[in-house]
């Protein structure tokens, strides 16, 4: 029964690339729930990029089908992308928002055949756990690392970090640890708190009380960095000179308009800001606010989504349509190209995002407009993350 | 000692925003039988309603709590006449399905009609920034919440121990059957007792905003908070909630402050060990 | 109802009716697997997950339907289960499928011991609220003790092995569909057998009446724990063949969301009947897998419609209304 299966699988993609006709990306986000933005960021990129490029690569029509993970399942991943290359006969796996959803369908690539894109999970080990995998976001490592050097040219010695307590935020405090320390400068104090805190009060105090001059944190984007800013700033961190250095996870552009004046000033570094000033940003910003519907809601898996349908068409034009998963994934080994975040490549050996870090400042615009301003750069930032996977 | 009275300060400030927040719920659970998951639901279309009303109206701070409980009110008849209606005095997990229905079509709605991003209520001038104290500063609006969770708590004090309206309440919910036939028209009471508990939902919906930032998912996320509160608290008792939210705040801040990393724990074997020896909440009175 | 079961044993042919009706269900489980093979055989994954879930429906059906007891915690034995099967794989290369389900089995057992220990302790709302804490306790064990169970990023690389050496758990995931619905099969015969013997009578009677139950002689608490955990055996189960067919597991099988989607899925489906746990199960999870798939973005606000027209228009469950329904129907013509 199961060789019949697979033979009418295999007599489907067959045919299928024999009239070259549609070839469909398979795409598993939050697209409801608690993170039902990012979902919408998603496909507010890969929107833009159809619009921007059309949806056909040669004669090959390009055709999206979206599955709804609201938080992280990773059995309903794993269903779904199973679903999606067993019935919707998929040829490309991409999203994931959740490394969990991610390392759960890395199993299934090498049997169905098919390389998975991913647009945001952003722990080092996802891509070493399949040879099938190639990411365009970031990691946690990677936005993380250069902010202790920013911390360090700034003359704080004396550091505390403040996360929350799961894994990319254990991999964020890692980072920092390990990065300030190489510098010459010293973590007096690491706390984790639990995901759901929403008073940071009694947190804050223990920064006050550590004597350290500045703060690391990391807390997912989303609502709690309303609260945790306000907190920074009611209780008189900020005024007592506590500098505050985060990822940009915390001052993710959506949010912006919320934290107002709060946010002011604070600085982080991250992968894109919607303010990137460059022509290719000006077209994609364009087109991704137009499909977004309402500006405000732009934030950067939206960058990671446009380029990951890049990385997709230059597969599907080395391939010529045919579905081969490896051939895909070696033909963008190395490749590099302007995003829209400024110039990245795909690092041939660790099949992940090489680009430039940014360190940002939240200002206000002529209009009145928070957002992210680039004041520095760190080029080509590879993934020092990589070098504590577990093999 | 700077450090425990600070401590305290947090913890006060803490407790009395959930104070706020939950109170409306007690009053649904208690004085109405109803276990009504759809309380944060309520409390976030009141949260909309003010941050459309101060934001994109322009109203003052006051106008927009107005506006909040009026219009949550106002929404809240109908869904009490067509779907609550039918579920006073059903069994519990009957109404828990009914109420996570309404929760998760509010969530649906609201996602789809103001998009996902965080909504905020702008605070007046006089709420925004911090206040010394001498030994450390506190945000200005977290005074103001306390200042509003003990008003809340005397003015429900006072309507349900020493008004006429109130003595209906407590003959109601002690035996309804029985306050009807002596002439109470039960259902007038009820009506009333949910609209009082929507616009609580609401206004703390409005006050708890700094601390918890209004988006789609507020009616499921803070779902679990509400009713460990109520329950510690005993559902229906206004003093017991209001103790119930102090000890739970003083809790959740100490262990936030000593041991964050095990703050979680702290917090629901604390919860566990109280729920235990008090299974009525700490003064109860429903059975 | 007392009076209605003292009828039922008093029946001569109790035995083979029992039989008989154990019989009926699991060829209708076989049946509706095999439908169910035949018209979806692309999305076994599903289907199998809704066979995983299904069990901690059945487990939730137990303690709730039978005992009374309310729980939102309920996702905890099958957590357990998970990653009891999960770890067993990963950290002891315990990766036969049939030990995995008894590690499952035991794990979830354990785990019901624990937390019906604690849950016993109050009723109602209380109940409610300590059954909650209970979850997050477990859930946030599961989250801190990251080197056993992988943390948030999930315990991956469970590899099971192939059953028989010649049943691969592939891609098409054929095998474990089917030995989803042989373990389900499985359970619910003796599922049948156990809430229709006399240990089941006695469950009934605790949720009707504790003080007659304790003049009688039978201590409730010992009846409800003794149920707890053979409910935690059956949730076990299910959390193994999800760690089985997925060979991921997460901590969203330690969730509160996830504890309080199956109360809802036996809610509707109608509690205090097997049938019910299962119906409900099955209705909600394809309900929602088609919504979601046709809408990923605003399907929640349908599902939310569907649970308060059931609440209106079938109060007792899909299935107990319908028995319900059919059973008006039937008595019209005496």
């Amino acid at each position: 029964m199961k060789k019949l299966l697979a033979a009418a699988i295999a007599f489907a993609a067959l045919s299928g690339a024999a009239y070259a006709d549609t070839i469909k990306v398979g795409v598993i986000g939050p697209f409801s729930g608690p993170f039902a933005l990012q979902g919408k960021n998603f496909k507010a990129g890969i929107d833009a990029w159809l619009a921007l490029n059309g949806n056909k690569v040669g004669s090959d029509e390009i055709q999206i089908v979206y599955r709804d993970v609201p938080q992280a399942d990773p059995a309903r991943s794993k269903a779904l992308a199973q679903e999606l290359v067993v019935r919707e006969g998929v040829q490309y796996l991409a999203g994931f928002y959740f490394t969990p959803d991610a390392m759960a369908a890395t199993a299934l690539l090498q049997q169905a055949n098919v390389p998975m894109v991913v647009m945001n999970a952003a722990t080092s080990a996802i891509v070493a756990s399949s040879p099938l995998v190639v990411r365009t976001s970031f990691t946690t490592w990677q936005t993380t690392t250069p902010i202790a050097t920013v911390a360090k040219e700034q003359g704080v010695t004396k550091a505390i970090t403040l996360v929350s307590d799961y894994g990319p935020g254990i991999d964020a405090e890692n980072a920092f640890k390990t990065a300030f320390e190489k510098e010459g400068g010293k973590v007096v104090e690491t706390i984790r708190m639990p995901l759901s805190t929403n008073d940071f009060a009694p947190l804050m105090q223990r920064v006050k009380d550590s004597g350290a001059q500045g703060l690391f944190t990391f807390l997912p984007s989303g609502p709690p960095t309303l609260a945790f800013v306000k907190a920074y700033n009611d209780n008189g961190l900020k005024a007592g000179g506590i500098k505050f250095y985060g990822t940009g996870d915390l001052t993710q552009e959506s949010d912006l308009p919320a934290l107002g004046e709060a946010a002011l000033g604070l600085q982080t570094t991250y992968h894109y800001a919607v303010s990137h000033d460059s022509p290719e940003n000006k077209t994609f910003v364009a087109a991704a606010e137009k499909a977004i519907g309402n500006p405000a809601e732009l934030s950067f898996p939206s960058v990671s989504a446009f380029d990951g349908m890049y990385v997709i068409c230059k597969m599907i034009e080395a391939t010529g349509g045919k579905q081969d998963a490896k051939k895909a994934v070696d033909a963008v080994k190395g490749l590099s190209w302007t995003s829209p975040r400024g110039p990245v490549s795909i690092d041939p050996d660790s099949r992940h995002i090489t680009e430039n870090i940014y360190l940002r400042e939240v200002a206000k615009d002529a209009s009145g407009k928070y957002y992210n301003k680039e004041v520095r750069t760190f080029e080509k930032q590879g993934d020092p993350g990589l070098a504590f996977v577990k093999k | 000692m700077q450090t425990v009275l600070s401590i305290g300060v947090d913890a006060l400030a803490y407790g009395m925003a959930l104070f706020v927040i939950s109170i409306g719920l007690s009053v649904t659970m208690g004085l109405m039988r109803v276990v009504n998951l759809a309380h944060g639901a309520f409390a976030m279309i009141g949260g909309y309603f003010a941050s459309y009303a101060v934001r994109d109206l322009g109203l003052g701070y006051a106008a927009g709590i107005l506006v909040a409980v009026v219009g949550t009110v106002v929404i809240a008849i109908p869904i009490e006449r067509l779907l609550y209606r039918r579920i006073y005095g059903a069994p519990q997990l009957t109404q828990v399905l009914m109420t996570i229905g309404i929760t998760f079509c509010v969530i649906g709605i609201t996602n789809f009609a103001f998009g996902p991003t965080l909504k905020t209520v702008p605070l007046p001038p006089l709420l925004q920034g911090s206040v010394d104290l001498g030994f450390r500063s506190i945000a200005a609006h977290r005074i103001f919440v306390i200042i509003c969770g003990f008003t809340v708590a005397a003015g429900l004090w006072f309507l349900v121990e020493r008004t006429n309206f109130g003595v209906k309440v407590r003959a109601t919910v002690d035996n309804a059957a029985m306050t009807a036939a002596l002439g109470v028209r039960t259902e007038v009471v009820y009506a009333v007792s949910f609209a009082v508990a929507i616009a609580l939902a609401a206004f703390g919906g409005v006050i708890g905003a700094e601390l918890l930032p209004l988006e789609p998912y507020y009616a499921l996320r803070y779902m679990v908070t509400f009713l460990v509160v109520v329950s510690v608290g005993g559902a229906g008792s206004i003093p017991g909630a209001l103790i119930a939210c102090l000890l739970l705040g003083t809790i959740d801040t100490t262990g936030r402050y000593l041991a964050p990393e095990y703050g979680e724990f702290f917090f629901y074997l604390a919860v566990i060990l109280i729920v235990t020896l008090f299974p009525r909440g700490l003064a109860g009175r429903m059975k | 109802m007392v009076a209605s079961l003292d009828r039922t044993i008093a029946t001569p042919s109790f035995t083979r009716r029992m039989a008989d009706r154990g019989v009926i269900g699991v060829l209708a489980i076989l049946v509706a697997g095999l439908a169910g093979y035949l018209l979806m055989p692309n999305n076994l994954a599903l289907l199998t997950q809704m066979i995983a879930v299904a069990m901690l429906v059945l487990s939730i059906d137990l303690v709730t339907g039978y005992c009374g007891v309310a729980t939102l915690g309920h996702a905890a034995l099958f957590g357990a289960g998970a990653y009891g099967a999960g770890i067993a794989a990963v950290h002891f290369g315990i990766t036969d499928p049939v030990a995995m389900t008894a590690v499952g089995l035991l794990a979830g057992a354990a785990a019901g011991l624990v937390s019906g220990f604690v849950i016993l302790r109050a009723h109602g709302l209380a109940q409610l609220v300590l059954s909650i804490a209970v979850i997050h306790l477990f859930h946030e064990a599961a989250n801190k003790a990251s080197g056993w169970t992988g943390g948030s990023d999930g315990l991956s690389a469970i590899t099971p092995d192939a059953f028989f050496g010649a049943f691969e758990f592939d891609l098409w995931g054929v095998t474990a569909y089917a030995y989803g619905v042989i373990l389900l099969a499985v359970v619910f015969l003796a599922l049948q057998i156990l809430v229709r013997s006399p240990f089941g009578m006695l469950a009934r009677g605790v949720r009707q009446d504790q003080i007659r139950i304790a003049a009688m002689g039978a201590s409730s608490h010992s009846v409800l724990l003794r149920m707890y955990v053979i409910s935690g055996a059956v949730a076990g189960v299910g959390g193994a063949l999800s760690a089985i067919s997925t060979q991921v597991v997460g901590l969203d099988s330690l969730s509160f969301t996830l504890s309080a989607e199956a109360l809802v899925m036996l809610v509707l489906g109608g509690t205090g009947s097997l049938y019910g746990a299962m119906i409900g199960t099955v209705v909600f999870m394809l309900f929602e897998d088609t919504l979601s798939a046709a809408n990923p973005f605003h399907w929640l606000t349908i599902v939310g419609a569907l649970l308060i027209a059931v609440v209106l228009f079938a109060p007792k469950g899909l299935y107990g209304s319908a028995a319900a329904f059919a059973g008006r129907v039937r008595r019209r013509p005496a």
